[in-house]
């Protein structure tokens, strides 16, 4: 029997807003416990809950790059449980009106494109972190509060490839988008990933089960390609699939069992009666799409389509945003993309993964970078002298104007002196000419190359090949 | 020295003229909340009020300042720093919050004096005055302690009716501040939902808590209004609309000009001949005065809703909002095995059984199964008695009720449970919770020389409206700064 897999994704992003998302303690990083925090974290009686205005632009972003529905009121509720890390004994959610609805992506697959629907995105607050020791739990309040975007994707997914991309799609929003960090391996994007199989064609769900603790894309794909297997195993075996919370095991590459479910948990949802629903104008919804910083996919879309770069380069710099950053800072002072795209991708990286250093340290400023792609480009200096200039700059910590107008000096760009060395060198080469009057263009190349050779790489490179041009007619 | 025994503005005159001082007045304050014997009090804030009342020095700096050295009482649920605060709950035993109630750091500013925490019924759940964990809270009229005080802010009705302060702050969920102003001969007013902050007031059902204070006169109450109002950013429900003008627009309203409502079925189902009479004469009487009085049909089934739609839409609230008492982060914490047996440990000690049969109701209500029939019912009935309310309102000035049945009654008639003899004249006053809309008890007479007081409403903001009208009742049923000293001198001059 062939199975087919259906799988939904539930996705929590930590939004990196200034404050939390129902008070104004800071919501940012902090190594001592307990210290970005206010009476409202603590539940303490009395406190009340104010809706943080930034979290609410960021989900509209959110909501506008997967094409979703937003509501124009913006709605909360409880959802009421007990448990040690829940201060209040209740969460602030959006249970019956998200802020959105009905959207999808677009994803592309082994150059296949496949629409995966989101059912809903919804904003609510954090828990504390807890750290379980021996004999004790200690809780941070520090994350008590901040905001949350909860992603759900409809269960529409099929295979563990399409859950990674489906992923890495949403990442790249939230990142580009200025909402997240969009770090997994750092929690501050959380996947949990449900899991059922059936017959092939069959309409009806099978028993799901859960996997959570997933702290990279290629643990998704590999986690839900493990499960799929897992149950179609147990099935072929004529054995029921339990429900149940899994985790996957990088070790031992598989999904290991955490904890069996039994009747779903009722949460007793109410309207949160502190938040008075709150109206979103077309315009304060229009302004929070229209100041959004520039999304990947329309990057990309600039990128290849307005600069002219390969979809390969593209998607490498915005592999990464700090790079991406840096690209865009590089292309405000010179228009050479390609060249920008090179020195970024291959130079500046290569230098940084020997150096085990990320963009963010790199001494050299985009802006220099920029200085000599314009020398390189306008012919000032050869590109052998451009990298020794960017060595230089790194190690000898030289500026890199004075640099490329030391070697700019040096450069052979006098007329009479290049064509004395360019006949010099025809002459002791005449099967080069015969060769190029033949078709063979690389004769050229090879010819440059002695010039070169001879003048320790200081010939003036583009202008050497069109005087050499012109004298190869001339014979 | 009886200056306290005055309204504010006459304590403030004396203050202005040297004849006291706020030190002077504290110290008597404290003097007479230590010889209380009602248990009124949770914790008399002796050194602080001292230690405060000692940097009240600039009393000419502040004659604008009516509330600058004016002693007063707080309900204890309301957060204060510094003070332990239990909301009359043993959960609550030993927590001292970290930060003061948005009133309690604007009365602070205007140089009022916090002499006390008053008792409450247990987390203000309650209309007694006798489910608070220091036990039963006595009604000062009553030498022989057989009749209620009335809650839940019974502390509060207490400390004003007793003279040790001129006002005092409560809160009023269903009736907590205008029921016992009826049994204590008190203004009890609850000004409009979000026109007080609620920061630092310790939720019981936030859709129907407001913010709400006790005075023994009219123009007290109306200070203490624009001391409290005002947007507070911290409370999101607050309005952006401040007067500030009250005390000086009281005079500004005539009977003549007011369109009154009485609602038919709570008239009929009032059952005390002596409290008939006495609504009777004072109809009469606003009539004489040129008030257009008139009875409208609310609807019954309506108005015999108002209690399970109150209990039902209450206590699902409650229970969600003191989900937070769980003995982890503060309060009384019972120790266990697992964070598991720390909350329910905790839980099981540290509420009384009143409480929790309260949020056993208030989580079945809101039980997947049943919040279809129970809770989203209540929240339907909710808003079709405040439908009706709006438009019954609509052609009128003011809503005049009784405020209570009839004088408090005994201990031993009395109890928690549903009271069908009563069941509309007893809970109506949640009415004007389920809108929000401003509501004022007045004392009106004296039967068995105990107080029983009408109770006005008005439309929603209308608060200096409802303010000079009442006033101009005030005037009339001839009962203004009422106390258990001076009432039987004011019996006979009244209505």
């Amino acid at each position: 029997m062939n199975f087919e897999a259906v799988i939904g994704l539930e996705i929590h992003v930590e939004m990196k807003t200034k404050s939390k998302m129902f008070s104004h303690s800071l919501n940012s990083y902090s190594k001592l416990p307990n210290t970005n925090t206010t009476e409202y974290d603590f539940a303490f009686p009395g406190t009340m809950p104010t809706v943080n205005k930034q979290a609410v632009i960021n989900a509209i972003r959110v909501c506008n790059a997967l094409h979703m529905r937003i509501d124009h009121e913006l709605w909360f509720d409880r959802k009421n449980y007990f448990y040690s890390d829940l201060p209040k004994g209740f969460q602030i959610t959006q249970q019956a009106r998200p802020i959105g609805s009905n959207g999808y992506v677009i994803l592309d697959v082994n150059d296949e494109k496949v629409k995966v629907n989101i059912e809903r995105l919804h904003i609510e607050e954090d828990t504390c972190k807890q750290l379980h020791l021996r004999d004790c739990t200690l809780l941070d309040y520090n994350r008590a509060g901040v905001p949350l975007i909860e992603i759900v994707s409809k269960p529409e997914i099929k295979n563990g490839t399409e859950a990674m991309k489906y992923v890495e799609k949403i990442r790249d929003i939230v990142i580009y988008s200025g909402v997240s960090d969009g770090k997994m391996e750092e929690g501050s994007l959380r996947c949990d990933v449900n899991v059922s199989i059936r017959p092939c064609g069959s309409d009806k769900f099978g028993t799901k089960v859960e996997i959570k603790n997933l702290n990279s894309t290629s643990n998704i794909q590999k986690a839900i390609d493990y499960e799929i297997k897992r149950q179609s195993n147990l099935l072929l075996k004529g054995e029921a699939i339990q429900q149940e919370t899994r985790r996957y095991d990088e070790m031992k590459k598989e999904t290991v069992l955490m904890r069996v479910k039994t009747d779903a948990v009722d949460y007793k949802y109410f309207t949160e009666p502190n938040i008075i629903p709150i109206l979103l104008s077309d315009e304060f919804i229009f302004e929070a799409i229209d100041t959004c910083p520039e999304l990947y996919d329309q990057k990309l879309t600039r990128y290849t389509s307005e600069l002219n770069l390969s979809k390969y380069d593209a998607e490498v710099i915005l592999a990464n945003i700090e790079n991406c950053k840096y690209f865009e800072e590089i292309i405000k002072n010179t228009n050479q993309y390609k060249l920008a795209s090179n020195w970024l991708t291959v130079d500046i990286q290569s230098y940084l993964n020997k150096n085990n250093q990320s963009i963010k340290d790199f001494k050299i400023s985009p802006k220099d970078i920029a200085i000599l792609i314009e020398a390189i480009s306008s012919n000032k200096i050869s590109s052998k002298q451009a990298k020794e200039i960017f060595n230089k700059a790194l190690n000898e910590n030289g500026v890199i104007a004075d640099l490329i107008k030391n070697s700019s000096n040096n450069l052979i760009s006098d007329e009479g002196e290049l064509l004395k060395l360019i006949n010099e060198t025809l002459d002791n080469n005449p099967q080069s000419i015969v060769d190029f009057k033949n078709g063979k263009d690389r004769a050229i190349g090879f010819l440059v190359g002695q010039i070169m050779k001879k003048t320790q790489g200081k010939a003036n490179p583009s202008l050497t090949s069109k005087l050499l041009k012109q004298e190869i007619d001339k014979r | 020295m009886n200056y306290l025994d005055l309204g504010i503005i006459d304590i403030h005159n004396a203050l202005l003229e040297g004849k006291t001082t706020p030190l002077e007045l504290t110290k008597e304050a404290l003097k007479r909340a230590k010889e209380d014997d009602h248990n009124a009090f949770e914790y008399i804030c002796e050194k602080e009020a001292i230690e405060f009342a000692k940097t009240l020095t600039k009393i000419n700096e502040n004659k604008d300042n009516y509330l600058y050295g004016i002693p007063y009482t707080l309900k204890d649920n309301y957060s204060t720093k510094d003070i332990p605060t239990t909301a009359s709950s043993n959960i609550l035993n030993g927590y001292v919050p970290v930060f003061d109630a948005t009133i309690v750091e604007k009365l602070k500013n205007k140089g009022a004096v916090l002499i006390g925490k008053t008792t409450l019924d247990e987390l203000a759940m309650g209309g007694s005055g006798t489910t608070g964990h220091k036990g039963t809270t006595y009604n000062p009229y009553d030498k022989n302690k057989e009749r209620l005080c009335g809650g839940s802010s019974c502390g509060s009705a207490v400390s004003v009716a007793n003279n040790i302060v001129p006002f005092s702050i409560g809160s009023d969920t269903g009736d907590s501040v205008r029921k016992p102003a009826s049994f204590n001969g008190l203004v009890g007013f609850k000004p409009t939902w979000g026109k007080i902050s609620r920061y630092g007031l310790f939720p019981f059902a936030p859709s129907l808590d407001h913010v709400a204070y006790f005075t023994r006169n009219v123009e007290d109450s109306a200070i203490i209004l624009q001391a409290l109002e005002g947007r507070d950013v911290k409370d999101s429900t607050s309005f952006d609309i401040e007067n500030k003008n009250y005390l000086n627009n009281l005079s500004n309203y005539n009977l003549k000009d007011c369109k009154i409502v009485i609602l038919k079925e709570v008239y009929d189902s009032m059952s005390d001949k002596d409290v008939v009479l006495k609504f009777d004469k004072l109809i009469n009487e606003l009539k004489n005065k040129g008030a257009k009085v008139e009875f409208v049909e609310f609807g019954k089934d309506l108005l015999e809703a108002i209690f399970p739609v109150y209990f039902v839409i209450s206590c699902a609230e409650a229970g969600s909002n003191n989900a937070n008492l769980d003995g982890i982060k503060f309060g009384q914490r019972i120790d266990g095995n697992t964070y598991q047996e720390v909350m329910i440990n905790s839980r099981t000690a540290g509420f009384s059984e009143l409480i929790k049969r309260r949020f056993v109701i208030g989580s079945y209500v809101l039980m997947k199964e049943n919040q279809n029939e129970l809770f989203l019912r209540a929240q339907k009935a909710r808003r079709l008695i405040v439908e009706r309310l709006n438009e019954v309102m609509k052609d009128y000035d003011l809503l005049l009720l009784p405020a209570s049945p009839s004088i408090a009654p005994k201990f031993k008639d009395s109890s928690d449970k549903v009271n069908f003899d009563y069941l509309i004249a007893d809970n109506h006053l949640a009415l004007e919770n389920f809108s929000g809309i401003p509501s004022l008890t007045i004392p009106l007479g004296f039967k068995f020389d105990m107080p029983y007081g009408i109770n006005i409403s008005s439309n929603i903001l209308q608060e200096e409206k409802l303010l000079g009208f009442a006033r101009e009742i005030e005037k009339i049923t001839g009962l203004k700064n009422l106390s258990i000293k001076n009432f039987k001198e004011l019996e006979k001059e009244a209505l």
